[in-house]
């Protein structure tokens, strides 16, 4: 039953498509060929060359006798590889973490090097140590912490700033001054992470240690700092985008009732775009958890918490970090840990785009009337 | 706010009430420049100007600004100017000098008292409070002035005490840093002088709605400029370090043009050593992951504006788009690492570079591919369709050609954005830090030849071994150098941020000037 609608369903198809016996014959072998190419290179089974050189001739000849068709094929392929991608990303972080997993448990995740006791019951035993490459001890706990003080330092720059810009861009700027802060911004965003560490490192990091007389170069004070300035452009734009969706007849009314632009902006242009500038500043703390380069050549990247946990100038490690001051020299073990850490980002920054992404679709539907 | 709402009806004469109040904002910004000055190293923190050192100098300013705003206020208040302030200051001026002034009472009280969480707990509820209180229950030329001129009062007066003078130092216990007064002078001047020019921006403009907005919008605009300066002296002081190490031994002669720092590599027996492979590595990856990526996400683009309809298919791919241009660059390079460098030769490449740097080019390119696409109004696909025309042949020469700009823009902003990025090719193409001009990659390697041998020609195009060795780039050139501890080699550090912020900085400029070329084409 279910198969004779499968194929009803693939006929009427078919028919709304206009594919002839050949041009199906072409599709099919044309897709077997690619999934031939795609699973010999994920399995390392040799065969790429010869299935990609089938592929595209059997493109030849579609592209010859069916151009429509074709075309639309190809850029349905097109289409299905950007979501392979992630998928393929997915799959591999995980699959490399596993290792680490199996081996850590759930100490990977909450792991303390000294036992935690709530009321002299020992809820947590400790493992000695964070980071142990010789005893295979890992515990991304540091890092997590590290990741966690950096980007709240970098939210509390990044945020009120990047939406007070915001603000000045949608609703209060001339247009002389927007023409210049807008494009001003953009290019701040193009500033390549490595530039900014290289001069926090060369400069900042010396200008901290001197002034703030920290025992070491590099702390999560100067990270935080530096980062929210990176993040700061991402919310901006967003920001700038949410406020723009809000219809000029919302603030019309305001205004007709004699308010002031302030009076308008605080109580109807904000609260209207509330969830879109928060989802801005969502994928603001998106960026300042991924940012790497800055914060790995600032820090000093010793695995380890800062004691206390709210110092900020602490220089230890953040996920990021991990990853990038230990990938060289880590062993098979070591690295599965290091996977680990990936996926943590990523899922944590994944989480945190598509709950912006879903506020900011909701706040278009919202506000498109109905 | 949209333009058509001009209302500048009433424009009167500017009072001495105004210029009272645009005088404080003048003492403010001075002492604002000062304190900036000391931040940046331009003076030091115990120079002294007219007799007086500098943080008493800061003093007198932020005492008369404090001054100042308490008597606006006041003069308001007692009605010896006509005002039109609201019945209280409201609800978020009264929260933030609570936490203000509870900071103020909390840090007194703790630190220079030295009592325990038992008093200085309860003293700074008592002061924040009241500051809250004072903010909210009288009505708001004093509610708005009186918490923020006290506060620039104190600060003022703490440093003309030399309370907090050059030779003061705080270490609190539980951070591992010390305070110094060259932080903390300019620190609490700019502090204060903020929130004092906020409360004389309101008196300016009588308070009221009216004042509340040129208060409002004097800190937003500040910000504003505050950010852009945060550019302009991030460029130029790349510039002023980096360019000296790039014109290092530039010559124009007859022999064409020497340029050292850009056309050698690293060798000891240089005498300027340069950034010729990086320069190089930066340019075959732009290429390859352009030719990579920018096909498939304009096709894809194509495919979800032109042909899919909305639906689940749809939201997943936008899912998956979003998802990859968040994903963090570092979490690219460990893919790039567990997947493509073992089955690329299984060491570092240009290849597995360029591949990685494409899968983040994609949703670069996807994004405002799709933005542009769905720009091209349906009077051109319904005018070709009117025609008889098919609908790809509608998509090959009316959409695609008419999204151009569009997309050829998302390309270069996109470009910019991925030729900076370090932590992936850090993972899957680096290879010796310091590349001599020998190992600068060769990729386009063009011959042809006849053969004996089936299939009797040996035709190349690109090196297959140019492509399957490591290489170095710009941005890892700059990370080579930090790992390497810097020390001798900062002239050729910033000389070659210099270098990578020129290509980044074009990138992007000629990105923002197309795109603003072709909007304004299309408005006109």
């Amino acid at each position: 039953m279910a198969e004779s609608s499968l194929k009803q369903s693939f006929d009427t198809f078919r028919a709304a498509e206009d594919i002839d016996a050949s041009a199906l014959l072409a599709g099919a072998v044309g897709v077997v060929f690619l999934l031939t190419a795609l699973t010999s290179f994920v399995l390392r089974l040799g065969l790429e060359v010869p299935a990609i050189v089938g592929f595209v001739v059997v493109l030849g000849y579609g592209w010859y006798a069916h151009q429509g068709l074709t075309a639309k094929a190809v850029t349905f392929l097109m289409t299905v590889s950007t979501v392979l991608i992630l998928g393929m990303i997915t799959v591999f972080l995980v699959l490399e973490s596993l290792h680490a997993f199996r081996l850590m448990g759930v100490n990977m995740l909450v792991g303390m090097d000294e036992p935690v006791t709530v009321f002299g019951v020992t809820v947590l035993p400790g493992l000695g140590n964070f980071w142990q490459p010789s005893s295979a001890t890992y515990s991304l706990v540091p890092a997590m912490w590290g990741t966690f003080v950096t980007t709240l330092i970098a939210t509390a720059v990044a945020a009120p700033l990047g939406v007070a810009c915001a603000l000045f861009l949608a609703e209060i700027a001339p247009n002389w001054a927007r023409e210049i802060v807008k494009p001003g911004i953009e290019i701040l965003a193009g500033i390549p992470s490595i530039v900014y560490g290289f001069i926090g490192f060369t400069v900042l990091n010396t200008y901290v240690f001197q002034n703030f007389q920290t025992p070491s170069q590099g702390s999560f004070f100067l990270v935080g700092g530096v980062i929210g300035v990176m993040a700061l452009p991402t919310v901006v734009s967003v920001a700038e985008d949410s406020l723009d969706t809000v219809p000029d007849s919302m603030k019309d009314g305001a205004l007709a009732l004699g308010s002031t632009d302030w009076q308008t902006m605080t109580s109807i242009t904000l609260p209207a775009a509330f969830s879109g500038v928060s989802a801005a500043v969502l994928l603001g703390v998106g960026r300042a958890i991924g940012e790497t380069m800055a914060a790995t050549v600032i820090l000093g990247n010793t695995v380890g918490l800062p004691q206390p946990l709210y110092d900020v100038f602490g220089n230890n490690v953040t996920l990021t970090t991990l990853i990038a001051s230990q990938y060289g020299d880590a062993g098979e073990t070591q690295l599965s840990a290091l996977f680990a850490a990936g996926v943590v980002l990523f899922v944590t920054v994944l989480f945190l785009s598509l709950t912006s992404l879903r506020i900011e679709a909701k706040l278009k539907q919202e506000l498109s009337g109905d | 706010m949209s333009d058509a709402y001009d209302r500048n009806l009433v424009e009167s004469e500017s009072s001495t009430y105004q210029r009272l109040a645009a005088s404080i904002v003048g003492v403010g910004i001075l002492a604002f420049a000062f304190a900036l000055a000391a931040l940046f190293d331009l003076t030091a923190i115990d120079a002294t100007f007219v007799g007086l050192s500098l943080s008493n100098l800061l003093g007198v300013g932020t005492t008369l600004v404090g001054l100042g705003v308490v008597g606006l206020g006041a003069v308001s208040y007692v009605g010896y100017v006509e005002t039109t302030p609201d019945r209280s200051a409201g609800l978020v001026p009264a929260v933030l000098f609570g936490l203000l002034w509870f900071c103020v009472a909390g840090l007194v009280v703790s630190q220079t008292f030295g009592f325990g969480a038992l008093v200085w707990l309860p003293a700074a509820l008592l002061v924040g409070a009241g500051a809250a209180g004072v903010a909210i229950f009288p009505r708001e030329d004093i509610g708005s002035t009186l918490p923020a001129g006290a506060f620039a009062l104190l600060v003022g007066l703490v440093f003309l005490t030399n309370v907090i003078g050059p030779d003061w130092a705080w270490s609190p216990t539980d951070f591992s840093a010390t305070f110094t007064p060259k932080i903390v002078v300019p620190f609490l001047t700019v502090l204060a002088v903020l929130v004092a020019s906020w409360a004389a921006g309101k008196a300016y403009d009588d308070f009221g709605a009216r004042g509340r907005q040129t208060g409002a919008y004097m800190l937003i605009a500040l910000n504003a400029l505050g950010i852009l300066s945060v550019l302009v002296i991030l460029v130029a002081f790349v510039v002023s370090k980096g360019i000296g190490p790039l014109f290092e031994g530039f010559s124009v002669g007859a022999s064409g043009i020497d340029w050292p720092f850009v056309q050698n590599g690293n060798q000891l027996t240089n005498d300027v050593n340069g950034v010729f492979p990086a320069i190089v590595g930066t340019f075959w990856l732009v290429v390859g992951s352009v030719i990579m990526a920018v096909p498939l996400a304009v096709g894809a683009a194509v495919f979800l504006t032109e042909y899919a309809e909305e639906g689940r298919f749809t939201q997943v791919v936008e899912l998956a788009t979003n998802g990859l241009w968040s994903t963090p660059s570092i979490v690219f390079g460990l893919f790039g690492y567990a997947f493509l460098v073992p089955r690329l030769g299984n060491s570092t490449s240009l290849l597995s570079g360029i591949f990685v740097l494409g899968f983040m080019l994609i949703p670069l390119v996807l994004i405002t591919s799709r933005e542009a696409i769905n720009a091209v109004p349906d009077e051109y696909r319904d005018a070709s369709a009117a025609l008889g025309v098919s609908q790809w042949q509608t998509i090959k020469s009316v959409v695609v050609p008419a999204a151009m700009p569009g997309v050829i823009t998302g390309v270069i902003l996109g470009v910019g954005r991925i030729a900076g990025e370090t932590a992936p090719i850090l993972l899957v193409m680096s290879g010796s830090p310091f590349p001599s001009k020998r190992q600068a990659p060769n990729v386009l390697d063009i011959s042809f030849s006849f053969t004996s041998s089936f299939p009797f020609v040996d035709a190349s195009l690109i090196s297959q071994e140019a492509l399957l060795n490591s290489a170095s780039a710009l941005p890892y050139q700059l990370y080579a150098i930090i790992t390497a501890g810097v020390g001798q080699s900062e002239a050729f550090g910033w000389g070659t941020t210099l270098v990578l912020l020129l290509v980044v900085l074009s990138f992007y400029a000629v990105g923002i000037a197309s795109r603003a070329y072709f909007r304004n084409k299309l408005r006109s």
